[in-house]
């Protein structure tokens, strides 16, 4: 797909910083144009705001600016509008919201900034300092999440967009820290939401969808946007798309062009350089490739919080499968239910949150030099096959006649630790050549009485599993027995069959690229704002660094910084 | 000599048809991949995923895939409908007009690209 056919020969030679402008027509980057080539181009249309990406963070951003009277366009790389939000639960998180202030919940601004501190930068968290020992920028940002979530969610709500039902009972994932003034109450959910509040995703995006056709957005799907114009000013001016045609098509932002095209979850080699130990991929969806870092990094931007993402454990099999039911593993069903490493060891409280389960993975062994825990198994009994199968949440232990591609069976913890072996060589240049040590059977016998004794008196001595608030929210079903004192847990059966399932790390997506400000405007090497270029969600750097404060964490927000950046976009900012 | 030539002639429009029709079914796999495999899988016996699997989809009754859990939404429009060109293209141009509050939320109004990926669904049997 080459430039000649599409522009004058003038215009051409006026392309004076091309990067990769001409050649693939896969290739990413800025094209900056003299004044003249910039009035040369021949723009296939012209919108107000052109906005790239049409899930969770775009269709917002669409729907803000629409309603303050621009022109919009939709640009979305995928066939389909809803991202990875559209296979998210789509909670959303929203500090001192609108039903908690007409209840009553107090959210003081303060202890919610002490709260996002402690957890985002604890080893820099000091509350007697002004900004708690966050950098101006980080404080920031924090504040305009708590300053125009709630105002973001009430205009969603408003105008039909994104009906929500309050989820008051939802604790926060620290809901007991002392910072945590409000552990109950700022997350909402889309109101026709099933009531195990798993399928979100879904209705929000056909809900704002519907609305932005209704409301007169354009919508273009299998569009990938693969290039930012950019006039002699610095200005962004537009973006050339490629559509599944292969075919070039360019839009000119009179006013702005905000991505919000997700970060690089399904790009192995971004992955492999900037993130922590390995992850194998996740449910982001699997256009999120990193195409604004590659777009970005042919202007001078800054990026930002590359190493740290929404983490979530995922099953290996899946992974590797490209499975597109693929889901993280938010809810470790199962009491009678533990996860090993390939040592047969214990190595972690199988109830955590989903992003903090995920630091056993990356750890390291120095003496040895390998990752004792690259991949997990999770071993359960046919007590909890039966009483703990679910669909939802990505639940390892699936009921019969679901996706089972993942689920390992044997009649003896020998017979089982067979089928785990053969299954590991399957994958083994996906591990390392990693396998179960020699003793993995006794050893594993060895933890299963261990556990077995917590389970009886239903205190964890290792890791405590079932003592924080948040365990007990993903425990998943149970069938609750006399002699249980703790939900989370009961006694393996001495008898199999035993199931297994091999879990790695994975992300719900990334969460670093260019740094914007609180407006959603991508700041140069300066700081300066680069003119008509924004971005919001996961294409862009989250100042939440390594925390995942709580459910919905990731899209309240995501709306928060989308109203914002429509607000600066259209000459006014909140 | 003159029938030969248009013999050869022949030859070619039948290739070059094919060829039409070959390259049509490419661009339909591609489209179908980009759109649906998000959540659909297409091979005989494959699991489903967000979606039902697609094998065989032409000619089968709406909301009939076993051991698929259907919306609400699906199970109440789908009484006696079967996938045919018109419902498929009825379908791709916008699922929520045809099963109102059902879990796919998907529009493609170009006909063009309908007709493609229904191209590409017929050979899936």
């Amino acid at each position: 797909m080459s430039e000649t056919n599409k522009l004058s020969a003038a215009s051409r030679r006026s392309f004076i910083k091309a990067a990769g402008a001409g050649t693939a027509a896969a290739a990413f980057g800025a094209v900056s144009l003299t004044a003249r080539a910039a009035s040369d181009v021949k723009f296939d249309a012209e919108y107000d705001v052109v906005v790239c990406g049409g899930g969770g963070g775009g269709l917002p951003c669409a729907l803000f600016s629409r309603w303050l009277g621009n022109r919009v366009v939709i640009l979305e790389k995928a066939g389909s509008v809803g991202g990875t939000a559209a296979k998210a639960a789509f909670w959303y998180w929203v500090p001192n919201n609108e039903p908690m202030r007409r209840a009553g919940i107090a959210d003081p601004k303060p202890d919610y900034m002490r709260y996002v501190a402690r957890l985002s930068r604890p080893e820099q968290y000091d509350p007697s300092l002004p900004k708690l020992g966050l950098s101006d920028w980080e404080y920031e940002m924090c504040e305009a999440i708590y300053d125009s979530a709630s105002p973001a969610a009430e205009l969603l709500a408003s105008k039909g967009a994104l009906p929500y039902r309050h989820e008051g009972a939802v604790p926060d994932y620290w809901a007991e820290l002392p910072e945590d003034k409000a552990p109950r109450g700022r997350v909402l959910f889309p109101k026709d939401g099933l009531p195990s509040m798993s399928d979100g995703g879904r209705v929000a995006i056909r809900t704002m969808s519907a609305a932005a056709r209704r409301d007169g957005i354009d919508i273009k799907t299998g569009y990938r946007v693969q290039k930012v114009l950019v006039d002699e000013t610095g200005a962004v001016i537009g973006v050339e798309s490629l559509t599944e045609e292969g075919t070039l098509f360019r839009v000119r932002a009179k006013k702005a062009v905000i991505f919000a095209t997700g970060g690089f979850t399904h790009d192995p080699e971004l992955r492999k350089n900037f993130l922590h130990g390995a992850v194998y991929g996740g449910c982001a969806a699997p256009t999120n490739e990193g195409d604004f870092v590659r777009i970005s990094s042919a202007l001078d931007v800054q990026l930002r919080n590359m190493n740290y993402s929404w983490m979530a454990p995922i099953s290996l099999d899946k992974a590797i499968a490209k499975d597109g039911s693929l889901s993280g593993i938010f809810t470790p069903t199962g009491d009678s239910m533990l996860y090993v490493n390939k040592y047969g060891k214990r190595v972690v409280n199988e109830k955590l949150a989903y992003n903090e389960v995920c630091a056993a993975f990356s750890e390291w062994d120095g003496a040895k030099g390998e990752y004792p825990n690259l991949t997990l198994v999770s071993i359960w009994d046919q007590q909890a096959q039966e009483h703990c199968a679910s669909d939802d949440y990505g639940s390892l232990i699936v009921p019969k006649g679901s996706n089972d591609r993942h689920v390992l069976r044997g009649n003896t913890l020998a017979e089982l630790a067979g089928a785990i072996r053969e299954r590991m060589a399957k994958y083994q240049s996906a591990l390392g050549s990693a396998t179960l040590s020699d003793d993995f059977v006794r050893s594993l016998d060895a933890t299963i009485k261990r556990f077995n004794g917590f389970a009886k008196t239903g205190v964890d001595q290792d890791f405590h599993r079932g003592e924080r608030i948040v365990e007990k929210l993903f425990n998943g079903p149970v069938s609750k027995k006399a002699d249980q004192k703790n939900e989370t847990m009961y006694p393996l059966s001495a008898k199999g069959p035993y199931y297994a399932a091999l879990i790695v790390a994975g992300n719900l997506d990334t969460k670093g690229g260019p740094k914007t400000n609180s407006h959603g405007q991508v700041l140069d090497t300066r700081g300066e704002p680069i003119k008509g270029l924004y971005g919001v969600g996961n294409c862009v750097a989250s100042a939440s660094a390594r925390a995942y404060w709580a459910g919905g964490g990731t899209l309240g927000p995501i709306i928060a910084f989308a109203y914002r950046a429509a607000q600066s976009a259209n000459g006014g900012q909140s | 000599m003159i029938r030969m030539a248009n013999l050869i002639a022949i030859f070619a429009l039948a290739s070059s048809a094919a060829h039409a029709q070959q390259d049509s079914v490419a661009i339909g796999k591609k489209l179908t991949t980009n759109n649906c495999a998000v959540c659909h899988t297409f091979g005989k016996g494959e699991p489903n995923g967000q979606g039902p699997n697609l094998f065989g989809i032409v000619g089968k009754p709406m909301a009939s895939e076993p051991g698929f859990k259907y919306s609400a939404g699906m199970k109440a429009s789908a009484s006696g409908k079967v996938w045919d060109d018109k419902l498929l293209d009825a379908w791709l141009t916008d699922t929520q007009a045809v099963a109102p509050g059902n879990a796919m939320t998907y529009f493609e109004g170009d006909e063009a690209r309908r007709q493609k990926i229904i191209a590409y669904l017929r050979t899936l049997h």
